[in-house]
């Protein structure tokens, strides 16, 4: 359970966090997304005790971090950005020291070990010197790293950056197998990351927090309407009457005529209508002859762009 | 103490690991034992004044290679954030630093002790006065290196760390020479030699050359070191950024 209330920082007279307030259940993975300096590297370092918030609290299973750094480090398993290595050592010293470092002795810092040479596919690497390595197995031993310990809180700050397609699917794997008995943060900047491990994201922009719930949720309120497209030959002066009857239709759009007599139109209503069923049931009953009905699918990527923009207006209106 | 260990070992094996540690190393004996050497062959006594006479101003330049790396390295590579983040306390993080740097120091030394042990093979030197030189040195190194963590935990890379460090040795041991004394005292008559005797380096470490261990000097020398360590500590306990 992470509580992160009010937070507030500041780097001399920029403002890195105004007033954020989220929360993560136990056991729940929360991605955090926001644009490059939005403030997600600085939230998460206030987690981890790296950094000490200029207002508002933080908890970590109920412990205040400014109170009880040492309990909090104990509990969390933190990947920074800047992947802490160690040049001169190998994967195997470096694991040692780090393991050691959290208190683990032999035999269960060797089951340790095992166990995250495995999860992270480190078998190959384990004997060779860090700087011999690939930017993305550099990657997976500060992940082995933050996982040593077998923490019940995972921070990873961008944990795929510099990372091959399929090794981000193995990561992500990874991450999304830690749902149930592991509490994890982890951002991002690449949306489409989001999707496959959580569904609960927290969007920073600018140092607030903009949007914080289900991604579903959050497109709905960002979007606001539900979009499907339609086309259909018959003209438009029989088509459009009807379809202005519709039930909850917020907005009607023609959106001109083919040579072969088929008309297309952008149709909006608010999410919580069926607007896609009532169009279906309305060309039934005419006999309307579809060549396409399709509900616009919004990705996090229009949810995010609605939502950081709508924060930036609003700042330069205020 | 166990997680300052931990520290320990692995500041200690990493000051190995480079190869920078065997040319320091090597350099620092050839020096060392080249002065030696010169002086031997030309005043013909067995014992060490003329090594452990050059070591001051030597050391002000070869401690803060050592210590330079201790913190602006791993600022630079990011494991400072690892190392801010393991349940440890930071002074317990310094101190296995620390203590590492004076071992590696603590082996450089034992690097010199063929000469020690040629003197009492070819003469008979009061050794004495070699046990209380060696002290005296291992005590010079200690506070150096104390000025030494504590500049490179100011800088983020190591030269500048280096250069910081070097600097800070060097105003130590220029407030313990005569000449420099002097300069002040045209200023303010006696601040010169007040501060010869409370800051400068040279004065608490010559009495050792002699045989003298006061409880003065010892006492100088260790209240320095904690006074650096301390304030390295109380960097890193209010480090807030």
């Amino acid at each position: 359970m992470i509580e992160v209330r009010d937070v507030t920082k500041r780097f001399g007279s920029t403002v890195a966090l105004d007033r954020v307030s989220f929360a993560v259940e136990k056991g729940k993975i929360l991605g955090f997304l926001g644009p490059n300096g939005a403030g997600k590297s600085t939230t998460m370092k206030i987690i981890t005790t790296f950094l000490a918030p200029d207002g508002g609290q933080v908890t970590v299973d109920g412990i205040d971090v400014l109170e009880q750094p040492l309990s909090v480090r104990r509990r969390i398993g933190y990947l920074p950005e800047n992947v802490p290595l160690y040049h001169d050592m190998s994967v195997e010293e470096y694991l040692v020291f780090v393991g050691r470092a959290r208190g683990l002795a032999n035999p269960r810092l060797r089951e340790r070990l095992a166990w995250c040479v495995e999860a992270c596919g480190l078998r190959t690497e384990y004997k060779k010197r860090i700087q011999e390595l690939s930017k993305g197995f550099r990657q997976r031993t500060g992940l082995a790293q933050a996982l040593i310990h077998d923490p019940d809180i995972l921070i990873l700050d961008e944990p795929t950056s510099g990372l091959d397609p399929l090794q981000i699917i193995g990561i992500r794997q990874l991450i999304a197998s830690l749902a149930g008995h592991k509490t994890v943060i982890f951002s991002t900047h690449i949306l489409q990351e989001v999707g496959p491990v959580t569904d609960r994201v927290a969007i920073v922009n600018e140092g607030r927090i903009v949007a914080d719930g289900r991604i579903g949720e959050l497109t709905e309120r960002a979007m606001g309407e539900n979009r499907v497209f339609l086309t259909l030959r018959r003209p438009a002066t029989e088509v459009e009457p009807a379809l202005r009857g519709l039930p909850a239709l917020s907005s009607l759009r023609a959106l001109g005529e083919a040579p072969n007599g088929a008309c297309r139109f952008e149709l909006r209503a608010p999410f919580r209508h069926d607007l896609l069923g009532a169009i279906a049931g309305l060309a039934s009953e005419r006999g309307w002859p579809l060549t396409e009905l399709q509900e616009s699918r919004y990705s996090l990527e229009d949810t995010f762009i609605a939502l950081t923009r709508a924060a930036g207006s609003q700042r330069e209106v205020a | 103490m166990r997680n300052a260990l931990v520290i320990f070992r692995r500041e200690f094996a990493s000051y190995f690991n480079s190869p920078i540690a065997y040319i320091f190393i090597i350099v620092f004996l050839l020096l060392t034992g080249l002065l030696f050497m010169l002086n031997f062959f030309l005043v013909g006594q067995a014992d060490m004044r003329g090594f452990f006479g050059a070591l001051p101003l030597l050391l002000t330049f070869f401690i803060p290679a050592i210590s330079m790396r201790l913190w602006a390295e791993d600022r630079r590579q990011g494991t400072f954030e690892l190392l801010m983040t393991l349940p440890m306390r930071p002074h317990e993080v310094m101190a296995g630093k620390y203590l590492a740097a004076l071992a590696f120091f603590g082996v450089t030394l034992v690097g010199t002790l063929p000469i020690p042990i040629m003197l009492n093979a070819l003469g008979n030197p009061d050794n004495g006065t070699l046990v209380t030189g060696y002290l005296g040195t291992l005590l010079m190194g200690a506070l150096y290196l104390s000025v030494g963590i504590f500049t490179s935990g100011l800088m983020r890379d190591q030269i500048s760390a280096f250069i910081l460090g070097v600097m800070a040795c060097l105003i130590m041991w220029l407030l313990g020479q005569t000449f420099v004394a002097a300069v002040f005292d045209g200023w303010i008559d006696g601040f010169g030699r007040l501060l010869q005797q409370y800051l400068g380096m040279t004065s608490h470490f010559e009495p050792m050359l002699r045989g003298v261990v006061a409880l003065g000097d010892l006492v100088y020398f260790l209240a320095l070191t904690s006074l650096f360590l301390a304030l390295n500590a109380l960097w890193l306990e209010g480090r807030k950024y």
